[in-house]
């Protein structure tokens, strides 16, 4: 059984224009003038029970209008959703109760009282009985080391700190999907592999469902299976993450270390009929680029190595960033489309 | 000079612009100066009964003078103390003094465009409309009305000048809310915008003479209902070019001392 | 049950926040209380210069005002929604609240209590026991109940005028300037309608019927005859407006989540 069912879900706004200039400030002083916008057109997709999935797209994607949608916030215009077999925005109070939310860059912690008072709050709220509060806490509080901050207001804790304890807050009534909007966003790298090191465990232990925004795909590859990409409300992705490598990486790059100087066309003999190309980076050493699909490391590899003195070989594969950045650079979802065709 | 000049002219454009943007505020802007006025002019009303003066005040100056301090009011009323307070809490003040140009006055600009765009569309429209509803007696003489001009002006400045020292303390106390709703009492109340001050006890009204705020209300608006005529009326005026620049000196040691922390704790 | 467990919870939260501030507390509610004493203020210097405004002596105006406190405290307690609009919506502190397993309107409520305005009512009940004291009127077995009554009938008036202007946050979402307005207006409840014009007057009974949460109500204790009947009508009003104020906030609520467009 799926976690989360979306199917066709569009959402629709209607957009403010402001005329320009004094006369035009004044002509909307009297009437407006609106446009339509589409945030999220028409997308589908299933994420079954305890997969942790990655939600990504620039800015204006759509990406929160999606979340707000999947936690009971906003109302679609079309389609369907359910999350945890319900229909968010109906009955949405004891739809929220099976979820937990965290804004990345809001708070949902009292600012001035201690961050234990808050969780005392959430309990009530959530209706979370005793019992299952305090092992549910002190779980938390000892896997993210919470102990000695749980007294200090809010307002004293650093990012990370506070981060930390959104987590929590987020997690206190055991909600079998966590729905996270830029969780790591603005933390330094310690506080980032913390959280998604967490995360995981978390996953693993309870079978939470995890569907995570954010812009740094760091997070995606640290946590991961599936990764759905967003642009101008459409989903131009989705699949595994080694699938999107595979798909839109176009190559490796192998750099050597040579131990006598070797002329390019020496290297460039070494490999002919096959489609590589070659860089020499200074006296001893080069790199060859090497496509996609086209042509195997290892070709390249057994015909250089045994012919060459080498001292050492570094092979690079295209990261995650480059690919994303790649995508959005072929512009509109439909182009985007194309090319993934033309790939296959 | 000239440069600076052009550029204050565009925040009080940009301010003004900004105004224009929220168009409910504007007319629920008109609705409550209306309202004011209104049930104020009826509530005097109620209050004068059979007397023909009250507080060496006739019936007619006394609408007059409601609907007029309320007019002037929609002039010289802004919250440069809250968003000066707001940005030293921020920190975002610091940002402001890397600019070119003087904060402070930068501010006063700012209040100025707000004060313009409530001058042109409340209270112009507002008058019109409030001479042809009440029984209020406007100036004929046109000297009357210049002078008035530049009184309501200065009532600006001095208003402001209390708000911008008002917004200072935020340098200096974690939280000055207290005091800026203090002030924002003070400065309805003894003003004379809710009464006029020849209402108050003998020895209130010793005390306010000493004070800025009836420079802001009380003057201008007695010159105005022709209660102050001839030389008296100059004798109004210096009183508030003299607040204008006794203010400007606390104001200006103030910003120095302020901008001394700024510099040595960083903000 | 659930609902009265999660407010001792937030009342307590509530207290722990303000005791870190104290100084700031204390301020407040001082300066609050200076905010409605300059009408005080104004009924006093008034009466230096006249012993009657529309035939209504000084201790039946104090009455009134008196009066007029109170409501207004117990309201400003529970209903301490200024902030709306920047806070929950521009903020968007508003999604949060729709995450929670608790109603909407309830957690505003709770989130913003503010039990120090009721200083306010206190102030006004004293100010109310004084002009009462020197007034010469009758004293019934059945005022403290008719009382409660009207208060509780004022109290709805302004939960029901406040929310339906808070709601407009969720039709624009530019700074309206309505809030402020109808402050203004209510303080006008608190001078007998009568001195008013036939539109405020209308305005004032039947459109934003502030009249309720002052002068009307407060006239049944002074026997005066203009308003006898009204003074009852207090707690229909009340139920009334506060059901409007209700309907238009789960309008707006379904607007803002986009169901409604």
């Amino acid at each position: 059984m799926s976690a989360i069912h979306v199917n066709h879900l569009r959402k629709v706004f209607k957009v403010q224009k402001n005329r320009e200039g004094l006369k035009g400030a004044f002509q909307d002083l009297f009437k407006r003038q609106y446009n339509q916008v589409a945030a999220v057109d028409d997308i589908s997709f299933q994420i079954p029970r305890g997969e942790i999935c990655g939600y990504i797209g620039e800015n204006g994607a759509g990406k929160s209008t999606t979340i707000k949608m999947l936690t009971g916030i906003l109302v679609p215009s079309s389609g369907q959703i359910e999350v945890n077999g319900m229909i968010p925005y109906k009955d949405r109070e004891k739809f929220v109760r099976g979820i937990g939310v965290v804004f990345g860059q809001r708070s949902q912690l009292w600012w001035d009282i201690g961050v234990i008072e808050s969780f005392q709050l959430l309990k009530k709220v959530y209706r979370v009985p005793e019992n299952d509060f305090k092992m549910r806490l002190d779980e938390i509080v000892e896997r993210l080391q919470l102990s000695e901050i749980l007294n200090r207001p809010v307002r004293k804790l650093s990012l990370g700190q506070r981060m930390r304890c959104e987590l929590a807050a987020s997690l206190l009534h055991n909600p079998s999907i966590l729905f996270l909007d830029e969780p790591t966003i603005g933390l330094d790298i310690v506080v980032k592999t913390e959280i998604r090191e967490f995360l995981k465990e978390m996953n693993q232990k309870y079978e939470t469902t995890i569907l995570l925004t954010t812009h740094d795909l760091q997070d995606i590859e640290a946590l991961c299976s599936r990764v759905i990409m967003l642009d101008q409300g459409h989903i131009i992705y989705d699949g595994g993450l080694q699938n999107l490598k595979d798909k839109w990486g176009k190559g490796k790059e192998v750099h050597f270390q040579f131990q006598k100087t070797y002329p390019l066309s020496t290297l460039h003999d070494l490999t002919k009929g096959l489609n590589v190309k070659w860089f020499k980076e200074n006296e001893l050493a080069a790199k060859v680029w090497i496509p996609q699909n086209e042509v195997n490391v290892s070709d390249v590899l057994s015909r250089i190595v045994g012919f060459t003195d080498i001292s050492d070989i570094k092979i690079f594969e295209t990261n995650t960033d480059e690919i994303v950045r790649e995508i959005y650079k072929s512009g509109s979802a439909e182009k985007a489309k194309e090319v993934v065709a033309s790939n296959v | 000079m000239l440069p600076m000049f052009s550029a204050y002219i565009d925040m009080i454009r940009i301010r003004f612009l900004m105004m224009l943007a929220y168009r409910v505020n504007y007319y629920s802007g008109i609705i409550i100066y209306a309202i004011n006025i209104g049930a104020y002019y009826f509530l005097w009303k109620a209050i004068y009964g059979a007397n023909e003066t009250l507080g060496e005040f006739t019936v007619l100056q006394m609408t007059t003078y409601v609907a007029v301090s309320w007019m002037a009011r929609a002039f010289y009323f802004n919250n440069l103390d809250r968003e000066i307070a707001n940005e030293i809490k921020d920190g975002s003040v610091a940002v402001q003094l890397t600019k070119p140009y003087p904060y402070l006055i930068f501010k006063m600009m700012q209040g100025l465009g707000e004060g313009l765009f409530r001058l042109l569309l409340f209270s112009v429209p507002g008058m019109v409309i409030v001479t042809l509803i009440f029984q209020i007696e406007l100036p004929t003489q046109f000297d009357v009305w210049l002078i008035f001009m530049v009184m309501i002006f200065f009532s600006f400045l001095i208003n402001s000048q209390i708000n911008l020292l008002t917004g200072m303390f935020a340098f200096f106390v974690e939280n000055n809310e207290g005091l800026m709703r203090f002030k924002r009492i003070a400065v309805d109340l003894f003003s004379g915008l809710i009464i006029p001050i020849s209402f108050f006890p003998g020895w209130a009204k010793g005390v306010l003479e000493w004070l800025p705020f009836q420079a802001i209300t009380y003057l201008p608006a007695s010159v105005f209902t022709r209660r102050v005529v001839g030389d008296a009326i100059y004798n109004a005026f210096i009183v508030q070019v003299i607040w204008f620049l006794f203010l400007s000196i606390p104001i200006y040691v103030i910003w120095k001392m302020a901008r001394r922390r700024l510099v040595v704790q960083g903000g | 049950m659930y609902y009265t467990s999660i407010f001792t919870d937030y009342f307590k939260t509530y207290l722990k926040t303000r005791m870190t501030y104290r100084a700031d507390f204390l301020i407040e509610v001082v300066t609050d209380l200076l905010f409605q004493l300059t009408n005080l203020f104004f009924i006093l210097v008034v009466f230096l210069h006249t012993n009657s405004l529309g035939g209504w002596s000084i201790y039946e105006m104090l009455f009134i005002y008196g009066y007029f406190m109170i409501p207004y405290g117990v309201f400003t307690c529970f209903l301490n929604l200024w902030s709306f609009n920047e806070r929950y919506i521009v903020k968007g502190e508003m999604d949060r609240i729709l995450t929670r397993p608790a109603h909407n309107l309830v957690q505003l409520v709770l989130e913003n209590m503010d039990p120090a305005s009721l200083f306010g009512s206190l102030t006004g009940f004293i100010i109310m026991g004084y002009a009462w004291f020197h007034l010469d009127v009758s004293f019934a077995w059945y005022d403290p109940f008719v009382l409660q009554l009207m208060v509780m009938g004022s109290v709805l008036i302004y939960g029901g005028v406040y929310i339906l202007i808070t709601s407009l946050s969720f039709f624009s979402d530019s700074p309206t300037g309505i809030t402020p307005m109808i402050w203004n207006i209510q303080n006008y409840g608190r001078y007998p309608v009568d001195i008013y014009n036939k539109v405020i007057k209308f305005t004032l009974t039947w459109l934003l019927p502030f009249a309720f949460v002052g002068v009307y109500p407060a006239s049944f204790f002074l026997d005066k005859d203009i308003s006898q009947g009204f003074a009852l009508l207090t707690p229909v009003v009340g139920i009334v407006f506060f059901s409007i104020g209700i309907i238009v906030w789960n309008i707006g609520v379904n607007r803002y989540k986009g169901a409604g467009s």
